[in-house]
């Protein structure tokens, strides 16, 4: 099937490659020499570090301060759209709670009496007229208010949901870097033309490390309700799945980078995944 | 990475953009387990036709309908008595100690306990289950090259004769159940606020063990176990290498009978949070824990 869909995008052309977040090429970083170069935690060993552009929100226009350079194990990582699916899934499930509710035989009101003798009247037998078998009679294995279906994911299926998923946005050039969220107005007319200008799609996630965001961010997109803004602890596969493009502060991209690598490397799998585990003894 | 990452990334630079739209699982990774009826595998599930198998009355196990159960023909044979209150030592080989070593998981510096094995994450004991420490293993004992000065609670002649060869030192020593859980995971421990229990001698059936130098155990005396080295030595045909003058202090280092910790007492208080270490002043406490 993706062979068949390969074969019709390889013959259109790319219009947005111009405005590429992923540097293909290192040749033309003129302007990287301006911004201060990011050093990776756990240097990658078989993989190339990633290039993105440090991008600015001061003008609608598209303005470059530089090149940054990113961990592959982060963005760069095997994009398993089924740990995608499991992870958005869960996101959906965990929190769930299922209200519906049925009444059994023995829950509805009524039907003690047998509504009519077993015998002599040439009818089917009853004993009972709340019985399954009955208009108004009571439901069978139905549901049952409250049913909770909350679960939790393994962690490191969450990990390599986060991985993935900011693989994917960066591989869809859907993934931007910016120094800061600051913006020269609070008008809300900015960012829906820089949105369009810079063709980050309708919806769009600005991630910043903190949840105290600059005025005029959040002033600006209050009222627009499909480009939103998150601290980088609230980060998840589901959020960067529901929007078109995520724009991480420099500072976010730092600490989601180094906090997903900690995790990576450290050795104490059992103790992380204890505190969830089913089946406990 | 392997090449099918990168083939992956660049081919997503060709899709449709991934969304909540168009993610799905891989196809037959979830089954679903419903008993379907009718056509969609419907008939008797499995459980056969008529009889005992269809409706459930099992007899009841080792019931062999009417003879002799053979479970009850012999009379009483008790070999597994007392067996749930054994003590057990969970294996250790040399090759995984020497692994942790060459993988900077150990230091090979300082002495080596059970903690510094606990610590690695790498070993696990749980102290409720009749656990009472480390058993070192001889598989790897050819290669094993380490000069440490370790500490186990159960070890073999083969493996005594491992460590001295390489230039090291080896004790075995008994830890009570109530010790072991505070060296399981020290910081919860520390962090309870309670002082640090005094070890407890071994029970009469162990004492043998650990009073014996040819195990080098921890209540032997310490002259009769140079003597023993040299035998060992001499039965294993090699030659017991001199101590490393370097290292002499770090390889002598004993613990207290009663000790659990290296540098801590029996006794202390060890605040982990204002980080300092309180020690008892009454005189009463002070006997009771030998300081």
């Amino acid at each position: 099937m993706l062979a068949n869909i390969t074969a019709k995008l390889r013959n259109c052309t790319c219009t947005a490659r111009k405005y590429a977040t992923s540097a293909l090429s290192t040749t033309d970083n003129s302007t990287s020499t301006s911004i201060e170069p990011r050093t990776l935690t756990f240097p990658p060993k078989y993989q190339e570090p990633r290039q993105i552009w440090l991008e600015s929100l001061d003008s609608i226009d598209q303005s470059k301060l530089g090149l940054l350079e990113i961990h592959p194990s982060v963005f760069a990582a095997r994009p398993r759209i089924d740990v995608i699916h499991q992870n958005v899934s869960w996101q959906k499930m965990y929190r769930y709670v299922s209200y519906a509710h049925t009444k059994s035989r023995f829950e509805v009101r009524g039907g003690g009496r047998k509504p009519w003798p077993q015998k002599g009247l040439g009818r089917a037998r009853h004993g009972s007229i709340r019985s399954p078998l009955w208009r108004g009679g009571g439901v069978i294995h139905g549901p049952k208010s409250p049913t909770p279906h909350f679960y939790m994911l393994p962690f490191y299926s969450r990990l390599l949901g986060l991985t993935s998923a900011l693989s994917v946005k960066f591989a869809q050039d859907d993934l931007h870097i910016v120094d800061s969220l600051e913006l020269p107005t609070e008008e809300k007319s900015y960012v829906e033309e820089l949105v369009k200008e810079r063709l980050w799609g309708p919806s769009v996630l600005f991630v910043d490390v903190n949840d105290v965001f600059p005025r005029s961010i959040t002033i600006a997109t209050d009222e627009i309700k499909h480009i939103n803004i998150m601290p980088a602890y609230g980060l998840n596969v589901y959020s960067m799945m529901k929007h078109d493009t995520l724009v991480l502060t420099r500072a976010a991209l730092d600490h989601i980078e180094s906090k997903i690598l900690e995790h990576l490397h450290k050795n104490d799998t059992r103790a992380v995944m204890a505190k969830f585990k089913v089946d406990q003894q | 990475m392997s090449n099918t990452t990168e083939k992956a990334l660049s081919l997503l630079r060709y899709l449709p953009r991934v969304c909540l739209a168009n993610i799905r699982d891989n196809p037959g990774a979830k089954k679903k387990s419903r008993r379907g009826r009718a056509q969609h595998g419907g008939d008797y599930h499995g459980a056969g036709n008529k009889g005992s198998n269809q409706r459930q009355n099992f007899m009841r196990i080792g019931y062999e309908t009417g003879n002799n159960p053979f479970y009850l023909r012999f009379p009483h044979e008790p070999y597994y008595k007392g067996h749930h209150l054994k003590r057990q030592y969970p294996p250790l080989s040399l090759l995984d100690l020497q692994k942790l070593i060459d993988t900077n998981r150990i230091d090979t510096s300082r002495p080596i306990d059970l903690v510094t094995i606990l610590n690695t994450g790498l070993y696990k004991l749980f102290p409720d289950q009749h656990h009472f420490g480390v058993q070192l293993t001889d598989e790897g004992a050819d290669i094993f090259a380490a000069k440490i000065n370790l500490e186990v609670q159960w070890a073999s002649e083969q493996v005594i004769a491992a460590v001295e060869k390489a230039g090291g030192v080896i004790t075995t020593a008994y830890y009570d159940p109530h010790s072991l859980q505070a060296m399981v995971n020290t910081k919860s421990f520390f962090e309870r606020g309670i002082p640090i229990p005094r070890r407890m001698m071994p029970p009469p059936d162990a004492i043998e063990y650990y009073s014996n130098p040819g195990n080098r155990g921890y209540l032997s005396d310490p002259e009769k176990i140079s003597e023993e080295r040299l035998v060992l030595a001499q039965k294993y045909g090699y030659t017991l290498p001199k101590l490393d003058s370097r290292i002499l202090e770090m390889l002598n280092e004993t613990k207290d009978p009663r000790q659990i910790f290296y540098g801590l007492h029996p006794g202390w208080v060890v605040n982990l949070k204002d980080k300092v270490i309180l020690k008892p002043l009454e005189e009463e406490l002070k006997e009771f824990y030998a300081l």
